[in-house]
Protein backbone atom coordinates (compact mmCIF):
# COMPACT_ATOMS: atom_id res chain seq x y z
CA UNK A 1 0.00 0.00 0.00
CA UNK A 2 1.15 3.14 -0.86
CA UNK A 3 -0.78 5.22 1.44
CA UNK A 4 1.32 7.45 4.06
CA UNK A 5 1.68 7.16 7.47
CA UNK A 6 1.35 10.89 7.56
CA UNK A 7 -2.66 10.87 5.70
CA UNK A 8 -4.89 10.07 8.74
CA UNK A 9 -7.21 11.30 6.83
CA UNK A 10 -7.45 10.19 3.15
CA UNK A 11 -7.65 6.41 2.49
CA UNK A 12 -7.96 6.32 -0.62
CA UNK A 13 -4.70 5.53 -1.82
CA UNK A 14 -5.10 5.35 -6.00
CA UNK A 15 -4.36 8.02 -7.64
CA UNK A 16 -6.61 6.91 -10.57
CA UNK A 17 -9.95 7.23 -7.85
CA UNK A 18 -8.94 10.70 -7.28
CA UNK A 19 -8.11 12.15 -10.57
CA UNK A 20 -11.75 10.71 -12.09
CA UNK A 21 -13.60 11.72 -9.02
CA UNK A 22 -11.69 15.18 -9.42
CA UNK A 23 -12.89 15.32 -13.12
CA UNK A 24 -16.07 13.86 -12.67
CA UNK A 25 -18.12 15.61 -9.37
CA UNK A 26 -18.40 18.73 -12.01
CA UNK A 27 -20.14 17.00 -14.36
CA UNK A 28 -22.36 14.37 -12.03
CA UNK A 29 -23.49 17.17 -10.04
CA UNK A 30 -24.38 19.05 -12.46
CA UNK A 31 -25.83 16.59 -14.54
CA UNK A 32 -28.29 15.94 -11.09
CA UNK A 33 -28.90 19.57 -10.82
CA UNK A 34 -30.33 19.67 -14.16
CA UNK A 35 -32.43 16.41 -13.84
CA UNK A 36 -33.95 18.00 -10.70
CA UNK A 37 -34.85 21.59 -11.95
CA UNK A 38 -35.83 20.04 -15.83
CA UNK A 39 -37.94 17.36 -14.51
CA UNK A 40 -40.93 18.42 -15.66
CA UNK A 41 -39.73 19.32 -19.27
CA UNK A 42 -37.76 16.53 -19.90
CA UNK A 43 -36.88 13.04 -18.83
CA UNK A 44 -35.76 12.55 -15.47
CA UNK A 45 -37.04 14.58 -12.32
CA UNK A 46 -35.92 15.48 -8.77
CA UNK A 47 -35.72 11.69 -7.12
CA UNK A 48 -33.69 11.00 -10.08
CA UNK A 49 -31.54 14.06 -9.81
CA UNK A 50 -31.75 14.08 -6.49
CA UNK A 51 -29.50 10.45 -6.43
CA UNK A 52 -27.37 11.82 -8.83
CA UNK A 53 -26.65 14.61 -6.58
CA UNK A 54 -26.36 12.21 -3.51
CA UNK A 55 -23.97 10.09 -5.37
CA UNK A 56 -22.06 12.64 -6.15
CA UNK A 57 -21.27 13.03 -2.42
CA UNK A 58 -20.34 9.71 -2.17
CA UNK A 59 -18.15 9.79 -4.84
CA UNK A 60 -16.03 12.75 -3.15
CA UNK A 61 -16.17 10.40 0.26
CA UNK A 62 -14.70 7.29 -1.64
CA UNK A 63 -11.87 9.57 -3.36
CA UNK A 64 -11.17 12.53 -0.13
CA UNK A 65 -12.08 9.94 2.65
CA UNK A 66 -15.37 9.40 4.80
CA UNK A 67 -14.37 10.76 7.37
CA UNK A 68 -13.04 14.75 6.22
CA UNK A 69 -16.32 14.43 4.03
CA UNK A 70 -18.18 13.69 6.92
CA UNK A 71 -17.28 16.65 9.08
CA UNK A 72 -17.29 18.98 5.71
CA UNK A 73 -20.64 18.06 5.51
CA UNK A 74 -22.09 18.77 8.90
CA UNK A 75 -24.60 15.93 10.15
CA UNK A 76 -27.23 18.46 10.99
CA UNK A 77 -26.88 20.07 7.52
CA UNK A 78 -27.66 16.60 5.74
CA UNK A 79 -30.64 15.62 8.28
CA UNK A 80 -31.55 19.55 8.00
CA UNK A 81 -32.09 19.08 4.29
CA UNK A 82 -34.28 16.10 4.78
CA UNK A 83 -36.67 17.49 7.29
CA UNK A 84 -36.48 20.99 5.15
CA UNK A 85 -37.51 18.80 2.53
CA UNK A 86 -40.50 17.18 3.56
CA UNK A 87 -41.58 20.80 5.67
CA UNK A 88 -41.58 22.19 2.12
CA UNK A 89 -43.56 19.68 0.37
CA UNK A 90 -46.12 20.04 3.15
CA UNK A 91 -45.96 23.73 3.59
CA UNK A 92 -46.58 23.75 -0.62
CA UNK A 93 -49.90 21.54 0.35
CA UNK A 94 -50.89 23.40 3.04
CA UNK A 95 -49.99 26.59 1.22
CA UNK A 96 -52.57 25.53 -1.52
CA UNK A 97 -55.08 24.62 1.37
CA UNK A 98 -55.18 28.20 2.69
CA UNK A 99 -55.40 29.85 -0.62
CA UNK A 100 -58.80 27.88 -0.48
CA UNK A 101 -57.91 24.85 -3.31
CA UNK A 102 -57.42 20.69 -1.78
CA UNK A 103 -54.11 19.75 -0.88
CA UNK A 104 -51.09 20.13 -3.67
CA UNK A 105 -54.16 21.66 -5.92
CA UNK A 106 -51.67 23.91 -7.93
CA UNK A 107 -54.02 25.76 -9.78
CA UNK A 108 -54.64 28.01 -6.24
CA UNK A 109 -51.46 29.32 -6.57
CA UNK A 110 -52.72 30.45 -10.65
CA UNK A 111 -55.83 31.73 -9.02
CA UNK A 112 -54.19 33.96 -6.08
CA UNK A 113 -50.40 34.73 -7.33
CA UNK A 114 -51.53 34.31 -11.50
CA UNK A 115 -47.66 31.64 -11.09
CA UNK A 116 -48.18 29.00 -13.66
CA UNK A 117 -49.42 25.60 -12.65
CA UNK A 118 -45.68 24.43 -13.22
CA UNK A 119 -44.47 26.22 -10.81
CA UNK A 120 -46.00 24.45 -7.92
CA UNK A 121 -44.99 21.08 -9.62
CA UNK A 122 -41.19 22.55 -9.32
CA UNK A 123 -41.81 23.35 -5.43
CA UNK A 124 -42.65 20.56 -4.46
CA UNK A 125 -40.25 18.70 -6.97
CA UNK A 126 -37.09 20.37 -6.00
CA UNK A 127 -37.79 21.76 -2.76
CA UNK A 128 -39.13 18.75 -1.52
CA UNK A 129 -38.08 15.40 -3.54
CA UNK A 130 -35.06 15.95 -4.36
CA UNK A 131 -33.61 17.53 -0.72
CA UNK A 132 -35.24 14.46 0.57
CA UNK A 133 -33.69 11.65 -1.73
CA UNK A 134 -30.33 13.37 -2.27
CA UNK A 135 -29.87 13.86 1.78
CA UNK A 136 -31.02 10.40 2.70
CA UNK A 137 -29.00 8.82 0.19
CA UNK A 138 -26.19 10.53 1.86
CA UNK A 139 -27.20 10.12 5.65
CA UNK A 140 -27.44 6.05 4.74
CA UNK A 141 -24.25 6.10 3.70
CA UNK A 142 -22.66 8.07 6.72
CA UNK A 143 -24.75 5.43 8.90
CA UNK A 144 -23.03 2.84 6.86
CA UNK A 145 -19.42 4.16 7.03
CA UNK A 146 -19.48 5.11 10.52
CA UNK A 147 -16.61 3.21 12.20
CA UNK A 148 -15.19 2.63 8.43
CA UNK A 149 -12.04 5.05 9.52
CA UNK A 150 -8.21 5.05 8.41
CA UNK A 151 -7.60 3.10 11.52
CA UNK A 152 -10.01 0.19 10.99
CA UNK A 153 -8.90 0.41 7.12
CA UNK A 154 -5.24 0.11 8.35
CA UNK A 155 -6.20 -2.58 10.87
CA UNK A 156 -7.38 -4.46 7.82
CA UNK A 157 -4.60 -4.15 5.51
CA UNK A 158 -1.72 -4.91 7.86
CA UNK A 159 -3.30 -8.35 8.82
CA UNK A 160 -3.62 -9.30 5.40
CA UNK A 161 -6.47 -11.68 6.46
CA UNK A 162 -9.52 -9.75 7.79
CA UNK A 163 -10.23 -8.72 11.15
CA UNK A 164 -13.66 -8.30 12.73
CA UNK A 165 -13.30 -6.52 15.66
CA UNK A 166 -17.00 -5.16 15.94
CA UNK A 167 -18.15 -5.11 19.39
CA UNK B 1 -36.61 -5.60 -30.58
CA UNK B 2 -33.48 -5.35 -31.76
CA UNK B 3 -30.44 -7.86 -31.69
CA UNK B 4 -29.05 -5.48 -29.35
CA UNK B 5 -31.82 -5.86 -26.71
CA UNK B 6 -31.77 -9.66 -27.30
CA UNK B 7 -27.95 -9.47 -26.52
CA UNK B 8 -28.50 -7.64 -23.21
CA UNK B 9 -31.00 -9.61 -22.38
CA UNK B 10 -28.90 -12.49 -22.21
CA UNK B 11 -26.28 -10.48 -20.51
CA UNK B 12 -28.79 -9.49 -17.94
CA UNK B 13 -29.62 -13.27 -17.53
CA UNK B 14 -25.86 -14.36 -17.21
CA UNK B 15 -24.97 -11.78 -14.24
CA UNK B 16 -28.01 -12.61 -12.71
CA UNK B 17 -26.83 -16.21 -12.42
CA UNK B 18 -24.00 -15.92 -11.76
CA UNK B 19 -25.03 -13.39 -8.69
CA UNK B 20 -26.63 -15.80 -7.48
CA UNK B 21 -23.71 -18.67 -7.97
CA UNK B 22 -20.40 -17.07 -7.10
CA UNK B 23 -19.26 -17.86 -3.42
CA UNK B 24 -17.48 -14.67 -2.91
CA UNK B 25 -19.54 -11.89 -1.50
CA UNK B 26 -17.76 -9.15 -3.11
CA UNK B 27 -17.60 -11.00 -6.52
CA UNK B 28 -21.79 -11.37 -6.08
CA UNK B 29 -21.52 -7.54 -5.76
CA UNK B 30 -19.81 -6.38 -8.89
CA UNK B 31 -21.70 -8.48 -10.71
CA UNK B 32 -25.03 -7.77 -9.45
CA UNK B 33 -24.18 -3.76 -10.13
CA UNK B 34 -23.27 -5.18 -13.80
CA UNK B 35 -26.58 -7.02 -13.80
CA UNK B 36 -28.56 -3.10 -12.48
CA UNK B 37 -26.83 -1.35 -15.46
CA UNK B 38 -27.71 -3.81 -17.96
CA UNK B 39 -31.26 -3.70 -17.26
CA UNK B 40 -31.06 0.17 -16.65
CA UNK B 41 -30.07 0.07 -20.48
CA UNK B 42 -32.55 -2.58 -21.15
CA UNK B 43 -35.37 -0.09 -19.71
CA UNK B 44 -33.95 2.86 -22.36
CA UNK B 45 -34.80 0.34 -25.07
CA UNK B 46 -38.31 -0.08 -23.32
CA UNK B 47 -38.93 4.13 -23.73
CA UNK B 48 -38.92 4.08 -20.18
CA UNK B 49 -35.90 6.68 -19.34
CA UNK B 50 -36.91 7.88 -15.95
CA UNK B 51 -37.01 4.20 -14.58
CA UNK B 52 -33.21 3.88 -16.86
CA UNK B 53 -32.26 6.73 -14.54
CA UNK B 54 -33.28 5.30 -11.22
CA UNK B 55 -31.91 1.92 -11.87
CA UNK B 56 -28.93 3.41 -12.61
CA UNK B 57 -28.52 5.92 -10.12
CA UNK B 58 -29.97 3.30 -7.01
CA UNK B 59 -29.49 0.35 -8.13
CA UNK B 60 -26.16 0.36 -9.90
CA UNK B 61 -24.82 3.12 -7.62
CA UNK B 62 -25.90 3.64 -4.02
CA UNK B 63 -26.73 -0.06 -3.56
CA UNK B 64 -23.35 -1.21 -4.75
CA UNK B 65 -21.64 0.98 -2.25
CA UNK B 66 -24.08 0.26 0.44
CA UNK B 67 -23.20 -3.70 -0.16
CA UNK B 68 -19.33 -2.98 0.05
CA UNK B 69 -19.74 -0.83 3.17
CA UNK B 70 -21.67 -3.36 4.48
CA UNK B 71 -19.27 -6.74 3.86
CA UNK B 72 -15.58 -4.09 4.69
CA UNK B 73 -17.20 -5.19 7.57
CA UNK B 74 -17.70 -9.18 7.73
CA UNK B 75 -14.78 -11.68 6.92
CA UNK B 76 -14.28 -13.08 3.78
CA UNK B 77 -15.17 -16.94 4.05
CA UNK B 78 -11.66 -18.49 2.82
CA UNK B 79 -12.78 -19.68 -0.51
CA UNK B 80 -11.20 -22.53 -2.69
CA UNK B 81 -14.28 -22.89 -4.69
CA UNK B 82 -15.49 -20.37 -7.47
CA UNK B 83 -18.92 -20.92 -7.13
CA UNK B 84 -21.25 -22.00 -4.68
CA UNK B 85 -22.56 -25.39 -4.17
CA UNK B 86 -26.26 -25.73 -5.97
CA UNK B 87 -28.96 -26.48 -3.73
CA UNK B 88 -30.84 -29.24 -6.20
CA UNK B 89 -34.46 -29.03 -4.96
CA UNK B 90 -34.71 -25.49 -4.50
CA UNK B 91 -33.52 -25.19 -7.78
CA UNK B 92 -36.20 -27.54 -9.06
CA UNK B 93 -38.80 -25.60 -7.27
CA UNK B 94 -37.78 -22.15 -8.85
CA UNK B 95 -37.36 -23.86 -12.17
CA UNK B 96 -40.89 -25.18 -12.35
CA UNK B 97 -41.92 -21.92 -11.48
CA UNK B 98 -40.10 -19.87 -14.00
CA UNK B 99 -41.12 -22.24 -16.61
CA UNK B 100 -44.78 -21.84 -15.63
CA UNK B 101 -44.42 -18.21 -15.63
CA UNK B 102 -42.65 -18.91 -19.32
CA UNK B 103 -44.81 -20.80 -20.74
CA UNK B 104 -49.02 -19.84 -19.44
CA UNK B 105 -48.41 -16.20 -18.24
CA UNK B 106 -45.79 -15.28 -20.57
CA UNK B 107 -47.69 -15.48 -23.65
CA UNK B 108 -50.18 -13.90 -22.58
CA UNK B 109 -49.26 -10.53 -22.32
CA UNK B 110 -49.48 -7.85 -24.47
CA UNK B 111 -46.69 -6.77 -26.91
CA UNK B 112 -44.64 -3.66 -26.07
CA UNK B 113 -46.96 -0.60 -27.50
CA UNK B 114 -50.08 -2.78 -28.31
CA UNK B 115 -53.18 -0.56 -28.88
CA UNK B 116 -55.20 -3.15 -27.69
CA UNK B 117 -53.44 -3.34 -24.48
CA UNK B 118 -56.14 -2.24 -21.22
CA UNK B 119 -53.84 0.36 -20.70
CA UNK B 120 -55.77 2.01 -23.78
CA UNK B 121 -59.00 1.88 -22.49
CA UNK B 122 -61.74 -1.14 -21.76
CA UNK B 123 -65.16 -1.36 -23.05
CA UNK B 124 -67.59 0.80 -20.46
CA UNK B 125 -64.52 2.92 -20.19
CA UNK B 126 -64.92 6.61 -22.41
CA UNK B 127 -61.08 7.17 -21.90
CA UNK B 128 -58.43 5.89 -19.93
CA UNK B 129 -56.17 7.28 -16.72
CA UNK B 130 -52.93 7.25 -19.20
CA UNK B 131 -54.47 8.59 -22.38
CA UNK B 132 -56.03 11.48 -20.57
CA UNK B 133 -52.85 11.53 -18.96
CA UNK B 134 -50.66 12.12 -22.34
CA UNK B 135 -54.50 14.49 -23.70
CA UNK B 136 -54.24 16.82 -21.30
CA UNK B 137 -50.32 17.20 -19.30
CA UNK B 138 -49.73 19.98 -21.32
CA UNK B 139 -52.91 21.77 -20.94
CA UNK B 140 -53.43 21.49 -17.27
CA UNK B 141 -49.88 21.55 -15.80
CA UNK B 142 -47.43 23.28 -18.38
CA UNK B 143 -45.04 20.68 -18.26
CA UNK B 144 -43.88 18.30 -20.98
CA UNK B 145 -42.88 15.31 -19.39
CA UNK B 146 -46.48 13.30 -18.34
CA UNK B 147 -43.94 11.25 -15.88
CA UNK B 148 -43.76 14.24 -13.63
CA UNK B 149 -46.96 15.63 -14.19
CA UNK B 150 -48.84 12.12 -12.84
CA UNK B 151 -46.06 12.10 -9.95
CA UNK B 152 -46.07 16.02 -8.97
CA UNK B 153 -49.40 16.95 -10.00
CA UNK B 154 -52.38 14.83 -10.64
CA UNK B 155 -50.94 12.44 -8.01
CA UNK B 156 -49.44 14.66 -5.68
CA UNK B 157 -50.37 13.46 -2.54
CA UNK B 158 -49.33 9.71 -3.22
CA UNK B 159 -45.59 11.55 -3.67
CA UNK B 160 -46.28 12.91 -0.39
CA UNK B 161 -46.77 10.00 1.05
CA UNK B 162 -43.78 8.34 -0.43
CA UNK B 163 -41.46 11.34 0.29
CA UNK B 164 -42.77 10.74 3.83
CA UNK B 165 -41.92 6.74 3.82
CA UNK B 166 -38.09 8.10 2.80
CA UNK B 167 -38.22 10.23 5.45
CA UNK B 168 -39.59 7.45 8.12
CA UNK B 169 -36.94 5.02 6.75
CA UNK B 170 -34.11 7.04 7.08
CA UNK B 171 -34.73 8.16 10.55
CA UNK B 172 -35.89 4.86 11.48
CA UNK B 173 -31.95 3.77 10.50
CA UNK B 174 -30.77 6.60 11.86
CA UNK B 175 -31.91 5.71 15.27
CA UNK B 176 -30.84 1.85 15.23
CA UNK B 177 -27.18 2.76 14.51
CA UNK B 178 -27.30 5.37 17.02
CA UNK B 179 -24.86 3.60 18.88
CA UNK B 180 -22.77 3.71 16.21
CA UNK B 181 -20.75 7.52 14.71
CA UNK B 182 -23.84 9.04 13.38
CA UNK B 183 -24.38 11.59 16.12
Amino acid sequence: MSRSETQSDTYSESHVILTSVRILAPFTLTYGLFLALHGTDTPGGSFQGGAIIGVTVLMLAFAFGIEPTRRWLKNSFITGLVTGGVVIFAATGLATIALGGAFLEFDAFTDAFGLSHHWGMEAIEVGGVALIVSGVVVTLFFAMAAGFTPERYNAVQEDGAEVSDDD
Amino acid sequence: MSALAYTLAIFILLTAIATALFRDVLSAIVVFGAYSLGMAILYTFLLAPDVAMTEAAISAGVTTILLLLTISRTTRPSTDRIFERVNVPAVVVVGAFVTVLGTLVLPEMYAVGDQTAPIWGWPGLDISPSVYYLENTVADTHAHNAVSAVLASYRGFDTFGEAIVIFAAAIAVLIVLKREVFT
